[in-house]
């Protein structure tokens, strides 16, 4: 069998992440996790994952937003899927003030969006499917 | 092209001072012509010695190209509407004929002694009026030619002489060769005088005219630009969404400036980036490329940094952060002004043209304008939307902890940390069922937060009732199914739309028909029906034959948590919230509810929505 995947989850919600940790642990993922934005660019650079499960408000309402910017324009980290956790339901999002609103009408940076609260089952075929459509690491 | 189109609206605007002339002169020919005849009349009875014959055949000569005038006059203009050419010619074989005519008058009436001698200043006047002051001036030195010719007719007998009627002074009858050349003097500098007089005067009456005619071309563009200016004001303050609002300013500004696109970027929270927010003729390719980094981009910085306004020209690479997209984009030049309110910077505002002329000092001061009011626009509504942003973001702090609390659960529940007893099971099943209701609970609050916050902030267009309803009723089958209830809808056939917002009719129905399957048992009807209630009026009637509802409880039924005893008893899940929100809606609507219910059989609400005035 091949290596387990890298996932790593970035959300200041530390219960959360204990909890995907452990569902995401049990079917063999390689789990590593950051609490806000910085920490988890830093991980990023250390070592690429082969996925970001990542959190939209943190210390900013859009802190997860930037993030997945940043790493978009950064022709080394383009390519890692990022599935997007948020309370925000998508209706939320549309209607929310224009910062949402402008950023949900650029180029969505984010492969997948999760809503909580994180069903486990939807998490681990969310996340299967991603992986499946990313095409391997050269 | 543009400046030979003016010249010609320009020579246009003086050459018709010159038709109305041509026509005026026309007019005056017959009243020569009549005092003419009437002359010879009064000479004949007073037995003047004149030549009445060869005087009255000039007369029917003048007679005659004046009708001929007359004609050609009334068919010039059809001829071409701008034959300005054809006009001038029509005017110099006027004035050429006429002065022919006098000098055959001035030949039979004493020559150069005729009293008639002075009317050639009339057509030195008249063609310094109508031509330009070299023909007037060489007008002028014919007639002076003409009088010359006159005196050497008479001194040396060309032609045979004609009886001298009156005394002139100007000429004495002795014909002294020092007088004449004294009396030629005056005469030329009279005539040349007029003709200077003339002209300057016409020259400096043209400029004025000129002057006069760029002030109104001024005035009329300024005053076309201030009319758009006040309907995009107009148009944006009917507007109350943000993004609305911004697409009515983008395409507004570039119709108004007459350019190829127009955007405008809002800073990002750091205030590092700036956002495409709203976009008018710039390609997806473009505005997808995604945000701008101010530390790349000069000429964005620039304005950010508190510059008044910055003009970019393509050939100027390092002003850009992606020269080349802009370039293929098919923009030769753009202009960026900040969207300021007071000291504070919103964003950038851009106009691009497809050509790379300089945008001049009056486009920046329009654009200026137009960039005030779009950043006060922007920041109103933005104040508006914080108070909405406010109420979301409790609501997020809120359901943050139920969420780990059910994520978990379910990991629990789910085996993840180890079996769980099927007892322990149930339980934390029905913890997350709490749980989950708890956060229905929060959504439901917020949205009607948001509803009352900003009342009456909301674009509504026409909707058909009908269409919603068909697209909702799909939704709900699957779930009437499971519950094996006889689920129909009747919608009637061209149905007049209303004024709302399809959001919230799908709002207002989704609450009202989960309702109804909810407290539906299996094996029961719910039946939808859309039908014309009056001229003015659709109705929507949800109908079931489910629980009913107690009938003292009916009127607390929009009350804010309200439950009736025989709902709480029959399920959980429900909030207490959805009927308010229904009743919250409806009243946004000018629509009004009824509530037809008895217990154990079934209930029926019944929407009004009034229909859109007018055909």
């Amino acid at each position: 069998m091949s290596t387990p995947a890298d996932i790593l989850i970035i959300d200041d919600d530390r219960d959360l992440v204990d909890s995907i940790e452990i569902i995401l642990q049990t079917e063999n993922y390689q789990v590593r996790s950051a609490f806000d934005g910085k920490d988890g660019y830093d991980k990023i650079t250390k070592k690429i994952p082969d996925l970001i499960l990542l959190d939209v408000m943190m210390a900013t309402d859009t802190e997860g937003f930037d993030l997945a910017y940043k790493l978009k324009e950064n022709p080394k980290y383009r390519d890692i899927p990022i599935v997007m956790i948020t309370s925000f339901t998508q209706k939320m999002a549309e209607e929310g003030p224009d910062r949402f609103q402008h950023i949900l009408g650029e180029a969505w940076p984010v492969s997948s969006f999760l809503e909580k609260p994180v069903d486990p089952e939807v998490l681990l075929s969310t996340l299967e499917k991603v992986l499946s459509e990313t095409p391997a690491k050269a | 092209m543009d400046l030979g189109h003016e010249l010609v609206k320009e020579q246009l605007f003086f050459r018709k001072e010159m038709m109305e002339r041509v026509s005026w002169m026309i007019r005056l020919r017959w009243m020569a012509v009549a005092a003419g005849f009437s002359g010879c009349l009064i000479g004949y009875a007073a037995n003047w010695p004149l030549p009445f014959v060869p005087l009255n055949l000039i007369f029917v000569f003048i007679t005659l190209y004046n009708v001929l005038f007359f004609f050609i006059e009334h068919r010039l203009p059809s001829i071409k509407p701008q034959a300005v050419q054809a006009f001038t010619i029509f005017a110099h074989a006027q004035i050429v004929l006429d002065l022919f005519a006098l000098y055959a008058i001035l030949y039979f009436t004493g020559g150069i002694h005729s009293p008639f001698l002075v009317f050639f200043l009339f057509h030195i006047i008249l063609a310094g009026i109508l031509f330009s002051p070299l023909s007037c001036f060489i007008y002028s030195i014919l007639v002076l030619l003409a009088a010359a010719g006159l005196i050497l007719i008479q001194k040396y007998a060309i032609l045979p002489p004609q009886p001298i009627l009156f005394e002139s002074h100007l000429f004495p009858r002795n014909l002294a060769l020092r007088d004449i050349f004294v009396s030629n003097i005056v005469l030329a500098a009279v005539v040349l005088i007029t003709a200077f007089l003339i002209t300057s005067i016409k020259l400096s009456l043209r400029a004025k005219g000129r002057e006069l005619l760029r002030v109104s071309k001024e005035l009329d563009s300024g005053n076309a630009k201030l009319k758009a200016l006040y309907q995009m004001a107009k148009e944006m303050g009917l507007c109350q969404e943000l993004q609305a609002m911004m697409d009515s300013a983008t395409r507004n500004a570039a119709t108004i400036m007459g350019v190829k696109a127009c955007s405008i970027k809002l800073l990002d929270e750091q205030r590092r980036r700036l956002r495409f927010s709203s976009t008018y003729g710039l390609s997806e390719d473009y505005v997808g490329r995604g945000s701008i980094n101010l530390e790349k981009s000069p000429i964005n910085r620039s304005i950010i940094e508190g510059s008044y306004y910055a003009i970019g020209r393509i050939d100027q690479k390092d002003y850009f952060q992606y020269p080349e997209d802009i370039r293929q984009e098919g923009i030769a030049s753009m202009l960026c002004l900040p969207l300021r309110v007071g000291k504070m910077v919103l964003g950038v505002f851009c106009v691009y043209s497809d050509v790379t002329h300089d945008f001049k000092d009056e486009d920046v001061e329009f654009f200026l304008l137009m960039t005030d009011l779009t950043a006060l626009a922007i920041e109103n509504l933005r104040t508006e939307l914080n108070k909405t942003w406010f109420l979301e973001k409790a609501a997020h702090q809120l359901r943050s902890p139920l969420n780990a609390i059910d994520t978990m659960l379910k990991t629990l529940r789910q085996g993840y940390l180890g079996p769980t007893q099927t007892e322990q099971a149930k339980l934390i099943a029905r913890c997350e069922q709490r749980i989950e209701n708890l956060c229905q609970v929060i959504a439901d609050l917020l949205d009607l937060g948001v509803k009352r916050t900003d009342l009456g902030k909301i674009t509504m267009h026409p909707v058909n009732l009908g269409d919603v309803v068909r697209t909702l009723v799909h939704l709900y089958q699957s779930q009437a199914a499971a519950k094996n209830l006889n689920f129909s809808c009747d919608i009637e056939e061209c149905l007049p739309d209303i004024m709302a917002k399809e959001k919230l009719i799908d709002e207002l129905l989704n609450n009202l028909i989960s309702n109804a399957i909810k407290y539906t048992p299996s094996g029961g009807r719910v039946r939808i029906r859309v039908a014309r209630e009056s001229c003015d009026r659709i109705l929507c009637e949800i109908a079931d034959t489910g629980i009913g509802i107690p009938p003292e409880d009916i009127s607390r039924l929009f009350t804010e948590f309200f439950r009736s005893k025989n709902a709480k008893e029959l399920t959980e899940e429900g909030t207490g919230l959805g009927l308010v929100i229904v009743k919250e809606i409806l009243d946004r609507l000018r629509g009004t509810i009824a509530v037809n219910s008895k217990l154990d059989e079934g209930t029926c609400f019944t929407c009004f929505f009034p229909v859109i005035d007018g055909p």
